[in-house]
């Protein structure tokens, strides 16, 4: 019996992956390129639109504005929004019809409940299936929000009365140093998202091209009259696998991350503030990739092992994919503090283990628990992968 | 040497059933020696050759080749044997002298025999001018003569050669055919699998004429003439596989 020549075959493959465009581009160039690119884009137009809206004079309707200059005086000075005279009628059609942002109804009395120090009640006509009309209507609330206050005080002193009378409690927001950043938590959402979606989707091409590709272009059958064992030549395909699925799902943490770092033009709206990965948090990372990148592996080679060509691995691959990218969108829905059975669901489990660990709130079970299930799914698919390359009937399917 | 007795595949079909591919076939193949395997398309010769490469399971009989059996010591006899087919490819991402190199290791040559190794046979199969070509860019011709290359990289003392001539032009042809021959002149057992008369008739030692799964008559192409009585090659093999002519 020979040494084991897993490397012999390990070393070709990677060469030969390596030189292939499709691989290149989907693990390498476009995680690092195109993940900031998009991110960069995606701040930019974020950036400006805020921008627009800050400067943007809103029209809204008033109704019933007539009998009451001195509320009409109020409200001239207002900031970002226009008053027109409409009709009550016209009101609600213009609102519907977009053609006003919203309106205000006033009622005839509004100046004589002024004088009197009595409430006004204000109605405003708003469309809720417009945005627009919503930030609107949100804008006027402020505005008399903000009146009030000035009015109240107002009134207060002219009696002699301090303002602090109605406003027992002064409350306000202040950062603490040191603590997570609102980067911070976008990446632990986005990452488990991303890393889970990476490590699998990313030996795809690999992964077809090593057996199926084999098959479909005739050089599968010179290989298996090679003295290799067939253990040898599927260990050999399956780290290959492996190895670009890790490569490629550690270059989009690092695509996605980068953009942190650099800062580049319109990436101030989300690196306003330090991102610091911590050790855990990195070494979490790490842990969790490797047991969901030899799962992907195992998966996409037994695939491409059963498929007659790449054409076929590819269409049986899109239910894996489908399920694959549904679980990854579920961990950015589900919460970090998830119950321990889901520790068990493949997949998943990782990405909420990665998701406690940026947020520093790892649960010590679940992790270890999550790990070695993932583990244990991971040795399945390799397993069944190496079982499936043994058939004859498998690897001769013409 | 190979030595077949009583090999047989069956396969289990979906639409025909029970299919025997092969069905007991006995011969022997001595060093030394060319022998060919003559049978029109599905008469069981790549079943047949594959099975003696190990790469499909028997379900009868047995087989030697260079004194391992076929069944016991896959892997010893995968180490003693060159296998060709006229479907191989190579690999397209790879040079010449990566695929070669590849195979080389496979087989477990040291480093140094498999330099020495692979610049013997691409001096005697003039691969050097485009050894370092990727193997996507080469013609047709060239890429035969890599492949049979990739084959004899590790001096095997038996050859299988499955329709190794299909799809080439007759130059390139021609190089294969002269290749087998200088194969045998070495003293290695070539076994020949092909449907193209011609190439039987100029090549062979000794024929076994393949039918159905079975074998129809061995023999040398003189030894066939006269069983039939037939000159031409064409007309002897009808026959001997009970065709009207």
């Amino acid at each position: 019996m020979g040494k084991s020549l897993v490397r012999v075959v390990l070393r070709k493959e990677l060469r030969e992956t390596f030189r292939d465009r499709r691989t290149v581009f989907s693990v390498i160039i476009s995680p690092l390129l195109f993940t900031p690119l998009l991110l960069s884009m995606i701040g930019m137009l974020v950036t400006r639109q805020a921008r627009a809206e800050q400067h943007e004079v809103l029209s809204v309707g008033l109704v019933g504005g007539e009998q009451a200059p001195s509320l009409q005086r109020i409200l001239s000075n207002s900031r970002g929004l226009r008053f027109e005279a409409v009709s009550a009628a016209d009101a609600q059609t213009r609102v519907r019809t977009h053609d006003l942002r919203a309106a205000l109804q006033v009622p005839r009395n509004a100046d004589a409940l002024l004088a009197d120090h009595r409430r006004v009640p204000l109605k405003v006509l708003v469309d809720p299936g417009n945005e627009a009309s919503q930030r609107t209507a949100q804008r006027i609330h402020a505005f008399f929000e903000e009146r009030s206050k000035r009015l109240v005080a107002q009134r207060l002193s002219k009696k002699g009365l301090s303002p602090e009378l109605v406003r027992p409690f002064d409350v306000r927001d202040t950062r603490i140093s040191g603590g997570g950043s609102v980067a911070g938590l976008m990446l632990a959402m986005f990452l488990p998202y991303v890393l889970v979606l990476s490590s699998i989707l990313g030996g795809v091409y690999a992964a077809n091209d090593l057996v199926a590709g084999e098959k479909e272009r005739g050089t599968l059958e010179a290989l298996l009259v090679s003295p290799a064992s067939r253990r040898d030549l599927v260990m050999g395909k399956f780290l290959t696998v492996a190895i670009v699925s890790l490569v490629s799902s550690l270059l989009s943490v690092v695509g996605l991350v980068l953009p942190f770092w650099l800062q580049p033009p319109g990436m101030s709206w989300l690196a306003r503030t330090e991102l610091t990965l911590t050790p855990l948090a990195l070494a979490a990372m790490l842990l969790v990739q490797f047991p969901i990148a030899i799962l992907g592996a195992g998966l996409l080679l037994s695939v491409s092992t059963y498929a007659r060509n790449q054409k076929e691995a590819q269409s049986y691959l899109s239910p894996v994919m489908l399920i694959v990218t549904v679980v990854a969108m579920l961990s950015l829905i589900l919460k970090a503090e998830a119950p321990w059975p889901l520790a068990l669901a493949p997949i998943l489990n990782a990405a909420l283990a990665l998701k406690q660990a940026l947020n520093g709130s790892l649960d010590p079970t679940f992790a270890l628990l999550a790990v070695a299930a993932s583990a244990a799914y991971a040795s399945l698919a390799m397993a069944f992968a190496t079982r499936l390359f043994q058939q004859e009937s498998v690897l001769l399917k013409a | 040497m190979v030595a077949i007795d009583g090999l047989a595949k069956s396969f289990r079909d979906r639409k025909r059933g029970e299919v025997r591919a092969v069905d007991g076939v006995s011969f022997e193949c001595r060093p030394g020696e060319i022998f060919g395997l003559l049978g029109p398309n599905g008469a069981g010769k790549t079943t047949l050759t594959r099975m003696l490469a190990t790469i499909l399971q028997p379900t009868a009989g047995s087989a030697q080749v260079a004194g391992y059996d076929i069944r016991r010591e896959p892997e010893e006899v995968r180490r003693h044997l060159g296998y060709l087919t006229g479907s191989a490819a190579l690999y397209e991402r790879l040079t010449a002298r990566e695929v070669v190199t590849y195979f080389a290791e496979l087989h477990g040559l040291s480093p140094k025999r498999a330099a020495n190794r692979i610049e013997a046979v691409f001096r005697t199969l003039d691969i050097e001018p485009f050894a370092d070509r990727r193997c996507d860019r080469l013609s047709t011709g060239q890429r035969q003569r890599v492949s049979i290359a990739r084959a004899i990289v590790h001096e095997p003392p038996v050859l299988l050669f499955d329709e190794p001539t299909s799809g080439l032009d007759v130059l390139s042809a021609r190089g294969v055919v002269r290749f087998i021959r200088q194969c045998r002149d070495e003293g290695r057992t070539v076994i020949f699998s092909t449907h193209i008369m011609s190439e039987v008739e100029a090549l062979c030692d000794r024929i076994a004429v393949i039918y159905q799964g079975k074998i129809a008559a061995i023999g040398t192409v003189d030894e066939l003439r006269e069983q039939t009585g037939e000159r031409a090659f064409e007309n002897v093999f009808l026959r001997l596989i009970g065709e009207e002519l």
